[in-house]
């Protein structure tokens, strides 16, 4: 990705990556560091991730499945609860469509990756994760603009009517 | 006078035809013997390998994170590569340049970092299935159980899952003069019946102590525990109650023949609903005759 590409792409988002195995968030830090502005936040402990997420809103949350403690989908599912226009992405090593079904039924995840992960492709779903989670919050900035224009000219009648009648 | 020697010559030819007969029956039961040795040194072998086969699928998958993780970083090492090369083809570098060099070496770091702990991982599972895989098994070694119990523990971790809590209370032990890749099969048999006891999740405990000139390894688990009737059939050849399956029931039984082997004794104790406990005692030498199966 040429540097005019990455300056088009804003100023990234926070990205959270989660799973037990340091090498994997490590590794998928360093990738990321290097090819995205995206502020990264790594976790090898899910409780910790949550403890993260009351603070600091991330835009995407990467997860494992196979955690000690507290698996993937629980992850996820968590987060959903607690800052919904997060974009949740889990990884995984399992080709399990049970699982997978799970996921997007219980955790409403927005992709499911498998290991071993394709750094570009993997970089390409983050970036269009982001993306997505401000398309939904700068949404939800709008219907919260509307319904205040809306209380308020259904006010406005009111007192017309009130007036006039 | 004349009678009384026939009498004494019939009576020293029958005992030498006896004693002929008996030394034929005594050579044709030793040959026996030995046959039967030898088939049961196959047999410990032959379980030793289909324990490990059925174990492949679990060891690529444990292989499949530190190999996920190079691949990851070979990618980036290839990217920052060129970034460099990028910058350093120009004449000079400016000052906005050198921050993206900062930035690159930050992100070759982390991947030095992550492969070496992918590195450190392959490197540790192989050496963990090499003592497992001796060819023989029949090499007599010093080791230390500690480290055979973690090799074992390794190759299993795919097969415990999350679920599994592995808890380890390892005493002060001395170096246990053994047969090594045997000692590992009983190891591995313990904790897989531990393993298969736990529904669900449950832990296991690998107590070790030391005991004067004995070692005694314990493999508890809090699973669903065996039946009292069941209690003292589980070393019987055959015995499982988990479905007639190529190379099932013979795990206890072979690991009763390698401890008795070693001069050892294992005992179980277990409740329903409570879960088991397996103790292994060795001797920290190995006994003169314990070179040989023995009955």
């Amino acid at each position: 990705m040429s540097e005019r590409d990455r300056e088009s792409q804003g100023a990234g988002g926070t990205v959270y990556l989660v799973d037990d195995e340091e090498m994997v968030v490590t590794s998928l830090e360093s990738y990321l560091q290097l090819e995205t502005r995206h502020r990264v936040r790594t976790f090898v402990s899910p409780e910790r991730a949550l403890e993260a997420v009351e603070e600091d809103e991330p835009d995407v949350m990467v997860a494992d499945f196979m955690m000690p403690g507290m698996d993937g989908i629980e992850l996820l599912k968590a987060v959903r609860g607690r800052r919904p226009a997060a974009s949740r992405i889990l990884l995984t090593g399992y080709a399990d469509k049970e699982n997978a079904i799970r996921a997007i039924n219980e955790a409403d995840i927005y992709q499911y990756v498998e290991k071993p992960w394709e750094n570009e492709r993997l970089e390409l779903i983050i970036h269009n994760a982001v993306e997505r989670a401000r398309l939904i919050r700068d949404l939800d900035a709008r219907m919260e603009q509307l319904e205040e224009a809306h209380g308020e000219l259904a006010d406005l009648r009111r007192r017309l009517v009130e007036t006039f009648l | 006078m004349r009678a009384r020697s026939v009498l004494a010559g019939a009576a020293v030819g029958w005992m030498a035809a006896r004693w002929w007969l008996a030394g034929r029956r005594r050579d044709e039961l030793e040959a026996a013997c030995a046959d039967l040795r030898l088939e049961q040194a196959d047999l410990v072998n032959s379980a030793r390998m289909a324990t490990l086969g059925s174990m492949v699928a679990g060891i690529a998958h444990e292989l499949d994170t530190p190999l996920g993780a190079l691949h990851s970083d070979h990618d980036t090492l290839r990217r920052a590569l060129e970034r460099l090369q990028d910058i350093l083809s120009d004449e000079r570098v400016d000052e906005s340049e050198l921050d993206e060099v900062r930035r690159i070496v930050r992100a070759v770091d982390g991947v030095h970092e992550s492969s070496e702990l992918a590195i450190d991982r392959m490197v540790g599972l192989v050496e963990s299935l090499r003592t497992f895989g001796r060819p023989d098994g029949s090499e007599r070694d010093v080791v230390d159980l500690h480290r055979a119990l973690d090799d074992t523990l390794a190759l299993l971790d795919h097969r415990l899952g999350e679920a599994v809590e592995v808890e380890r209370d390892y005493g002060d032990l001395p170096e246990v003069e053994c047969f090594p890749a045997q000692l590992n099969q009983v190891f591995m048999n313990l904790l897989l019946n531990a393993s298969q006891a736990i529904e669900g999740a449950g832990t296991i405990r690998i107590r070790t102590r030391s005991r004067g000139e004995r070692v005694r390894v314990e493999v508890s688990d809090d699973g669903h525990g065996i039946r009292e009737a069941h209690l003292e059939r589980i070393f019987e050849p055959g015995f499982t109650t988990r479905g007639a399956r190529m190379g099932m029931g013979l795990g206890l039984l072979i690991a009763r023949q390698v401890v008795d082997r070693h001069g050892g004794e294992i005992e179980v104790e277990s409740e329903v609903g409570e879960g088991s406990s397996f103790a292994v005692e060795l001797p920290t030498r190995l006994p003169r005759e314990g070179t040989e199966w023995r009955h």
